[in-house]
């Protein structure tokens, strides 16, 4: 691959992105943000109109971008800061767009050029440069404590600041990931945070956080809400159009669901599975929801018997009805997955992969087939461990036993409390459990960190060195087509080895009264307000 | 007196000693990590292990324990692992109002539901209303609070559209946004305590109506309301503060689903979400807490009864 020829491939793959209307807007925001600035606040404020109420049902951990382990933060989260990219949605295809930067080059397949927008400030004065943002990049990669998304930006050598708004970022190696990386969504890696702040409330900044975003933060009462007012100085023009919006921090879905009913709040940044058809049957109420960028699966532990015999675990993979999966446990509404890269991938996922010949699926006559050459063919005792915990607690495994019984496997269901699942899951101590990864856009942060020899998140331990390197290579291949046949490849085996046993690739739901207008839906699990307005 | 005082006042140090011993220990026994919680599952072993030593859980369970109790006992109740926030302001400053707040409401909806229910049913004996009472108060025994929280819900905040879904306002900023939105949390955690009460009251009732001073007041032509509230009700004081006090740390579970239900940010939902996130100190705190009140106020209880029963009181 040729210099130019990369530069080229890069350059169409982030399309939308570079093309003259993104610069065009991005430097038109640039001079409504100094013109606010220098002319009066007030006028600008009166832009502003509407208190949001809107529930978060999940736990939120910390607002701080770099430090979080939660979807439900990060919706938070991007309402306060902003990212070098954002994630764009047409309806069709997701694409990665300039938030922060303003243009974004290639001067070989290792270094990348960022130019910012000017005259961005964060939410307490301080300038958005530069140098702000090779502090923020650092606390990611180098920071103490230590990020848990470091790994994210290993690759990355050095930080070159060239004037107050241009700087290069140095890799060791091209890095295909990077889009996914550097936008302040689910990468979280390139959300960029105030240096002042950061300095002034250190560990503590996860509760005052202060970003460049087009919502402030306010005030966190714990178990109670999280309260952010309108940036009056946000760089996208005539945004936000909200004046106020509060996140109510609720256990109860149910108990949301009935204030939204009853019209104490605007919406839930999430929505059960199970509550859909209520919504659906409620005229006041809009639902947002696609399939997103997860799959769900049946992990077992290849590391100890009866799991480490691969005939036993294909005749696993190929005993789950997933029809009836997708329509008992997950309410009808999910979708078979066949291999692990989803829909919201829009290079990688292939729409006709059911006729593909690709991946796994349900056949029982094949199942039979693998648990005849299986090593054990008494009826085999295996431990299924499930808990109250992901977007259908029990119900996968509750589906899944009877299948299993078919090929004589008799799983024994063990309810334990959440917190121990996680330890136990992470110690490896379990024969069969359900699990899901989610929001992912990019096949790397799909596969590779939850299924390599050596990976912290291959709790079934499942090992493939082929897999490892095609993988690996795929990280430092650029171009589309030639990263998915890696990857096809790679999914091939974990597929064909039956690493896990894939199920469904799942709808997340938002919901909002028909009040709230202009909501753009991503298929990250994204709340974005800042297009919000309540009529 | 004061010999007594003392006394009680070291029962209690010694009972929150072993409280918080077995509190911290069972929580540290169970299964699970809060670093593990806290990161999610993005997370590296280096990350893992500066968070485990940056909290101190890497030290041993009694330095752990030691270090905890010498802070608590200054007014130093830490920093939650994940929150980051003051433990004392979040849970004594924050927590601790509103579930003192819905324990309040439903003691008092309990006895002032719950006392002349029981009174009627005892007058009334083995009549329809009587009977009718009874039922009542069964289902209201039997009935689970959680589902009796979301029909309220359901019917009077959505349907009729009359009580707030959810949430807190503080009676002492909003006195009347206060009550107006404990009247549903505060029904439905009082209805056990209703029932309880109804029949408490019209047993004892019943026995004391046979007293031979009730005669005594009937016979000197007092009036049949007299006799009743005045004479009747004030015997059967001691009985029912008694057991309201002991019953109090069913009010005080009760709370924990009661506040899930309506989203209020009392104790229940925050010792909620510390033990399914492994908060030890958070868990410490609202353990100490409700185990300090549940002890004052059966002292108090104790206390009370010289003046519910002037033959209690010290001859002098």
């Amino acid at each position: 691959m040729t210099k130019v020829d990369h530069k080229k491939v890069l350059a169409e793959r982030l399309s939308a992105r570079f093309g003259r209307r993104a610069v065009l807007k991005g430097m038109g925001a640039g001079l409504l943000t100094a013109a606010a600035s220098t002319g009066a606040p007030g006028i600008a404020r009166a832009q502003q109109s509407g208190h949001l109420k809107i529930a978060s049902i999940k736990v939120i951990d910390t607002l701080d971008p770099h430090f979080t382990g939660f979807l439900s933060a990060i919706q938070i989260i991007n309402n306060i800061h902003n990212g070098l990219l954002k994630i764009a949605y047409d309806g069709t295809n997701v694409s990665f767009e300039p938030d922060l930067a303003e243009t974004w080059d290639l001067e070989d397949d290792k270094t990348h050029v960022f130019k910012l927008r000017e005259g961005v400030m964060f939410h307490d004065g301080t300038p958005c440069n530069a140098e702000a943002v090779k502090f923020s990049l650092l606390r990611v990669k180098e920071g103490e404590p230590k990020s848990p998304h470091a790994w994210k930006l290993a690759l990355l050598d050095e930080i070159e600041i060239i004037d107050d708004l241009t700087f290069k970022l140095h890799f060791s190696q091209p890095y295909a990931f990077l889009p996914v990386a550097l936008n302040g969504s689910t990468g979280r890696a390139g959300t960029i945070v105030s240096p002042a702040a950061v300095q002034k409330y250190g560990a503590d900044y996860g509760r005052n956080p202060v970003g460049t975003g087009p919502f402030k933060f306010v005030s966190w009462r714990e178990n109670d809400a999280i309260e952010l007012e309108a940036n009056t100085e946000y760089f996208e023009e005539g945004l936000p159009k909200l004046e106020r919006v509060t996140f109510v921090l609720m256990n109860e879905a149910s108990t949301a669901l009935a204030a939204l009913m009853a019209g104490q709040i605007d919406g839930m940044t999430d929505c059960p599975m199970q509550l859909v058809d209520q919504v659906d049957a409620f005229p006041n109420a809009t639902l947002y929801g696609e399939i997103e960028g997860n799959y769900t699966f049946v992990g077992m532990n290849c590391a100890r018997a009866p799991f480490d015999d691969i005939n036993l675990r294909r005749a696993v993979a190929w005993a789950l009805d997933r029809e009836t999966l997708v329509k008992q446990a997950y309410f009808g509404r999910a979708q078979q997955a066949y291999t692990p890269i989803s829909p919201p991938m829009t290079d990688f996922f292939d729409p006709n992969i059911a006729t593909s010949g690709r991946g796994q699926w349900f056949d029982l006559e094949k199942a039979k087939e693998f648990r005849a050459k299986a090593a054990n063919q008494g009826e085999v005792e295996v431990t299924y461990m499930m808990a109250e915990r992901g977007p259908v607690g029990t119900r996968v495994a509750q589906t899944v036993a009877p299948m299993l019984a078919q090929i004589g496997i008799k799983a024994n269901l063990e309810l334990i409390e959440p917190a121990a699942w996680v330890k136990r899951r992470n110690e490896g101590d379990f024969d069969l459990y359900d699990f899901e990864w989610v929001a992912d856009l990019d096949p790397d942060e799909t596969l590779y960190p939850e299924f390599r020899s050596d990976g912290a998140w291959n709790f079934g331990k499942w090992i493939n060195t082929e897999f490892d390197e095609l993988c690996a290579q795929a990280q430092v291949v650029l171009e589309p087509e030639a990263r998915k046949e890696l990857y096809y490849k790679a999914e091939d085996l974990l597929m064909d080895e039956a690493g896990i046993a894939v199920m469904a690739h799942m709808p997340i739901y938002k919901v909002f009264s028909n009040k709230v207008q202009g909501f753009e839906y991503i298929p990250a699990d994204l709340v974005n307000l800042h297009t919000v307005s309540l009529a | 007196m004061w010999g007594q005082a003392l006394g009680k006042i070291a029962q209690t140090l010694v009972v929150l000693f072993v409280v918080s011993v077995a509190s911290f220990g069972l929580l540290k026994l169970a299964p699970g990590d809060p670093i593990q919680i806290m990161l999610g599952s993005e997370y590296s072993q280096e990350a893992y292990e500066s968070l485990t030593a940056e909290l101190g859980l890497d030290q041993p369970f009694l330095a752990q324990y030691a270090d905890w109790a010498v802070r608590f006992v200054q007014g130093d109740w830490g920093t939650s692992y994940v929150a980051r926030t003051d433990i004392f302001t979040y849970a004594f400053k924050e927590a601790l109002p509103v579930t003192l707040t819905l324990a309040s409401f439903s003691l008092a909806f309990a006895i002032l539901i719950g006392v002349p229910l029981g009174v009627l049913s005892a007058v009334k004996k083995d009549t329809a209303f009587d009977a009718g009472a009874a039922v009542l108060a069964l289902t209201g025994t039997a009935f689970p609070s959680f589902l009796l929280g979301i029909l309220l819900i359901w019917f009077f905040a959505v349907k009729m559209q009359l009580f707030p879904v959810m949430g807190y306002v503080s009676p002492w900023q909003d006195f009347w946004g206060g009550i107006y939105h404990m009247i549903l949390p505060g029904l439905t955690l009082s209805t056990y305590f209703i029932a309880m009460i109804t029949r408490l009251t019209r047993a004892t009732l019943i026995e004391v109506m046979e007293q031979p001073y009730i005669a005594a007041a009937r016979a000197r032509g007092e009036p049949s309301w007299r006799v009743i509230w005045v004479h009747g009700v004030r015997n059967i004081a001691m009985p029912l503060v008694t057991i309201l006090g002991l019953q109090l740390g069913v009010l005080l579970q009760g709370t924990v689903l009661t506040e899930t239900v309506f989203n209020l940010p009392g104790i229940g939902q925050m010792l909620t979400s510390a033990v399914l996130g492994r908060e030890y100190m958070v868990v410490q705190a609202g353990v100490m807490m409700t185990a300090t009140l549940f002890i004052g106020v059966n002292l108090l209880v104790d206390l009370s009864y010289p003046f519910l029963d002037p033959r209690l009181r010290a001859r002098k």
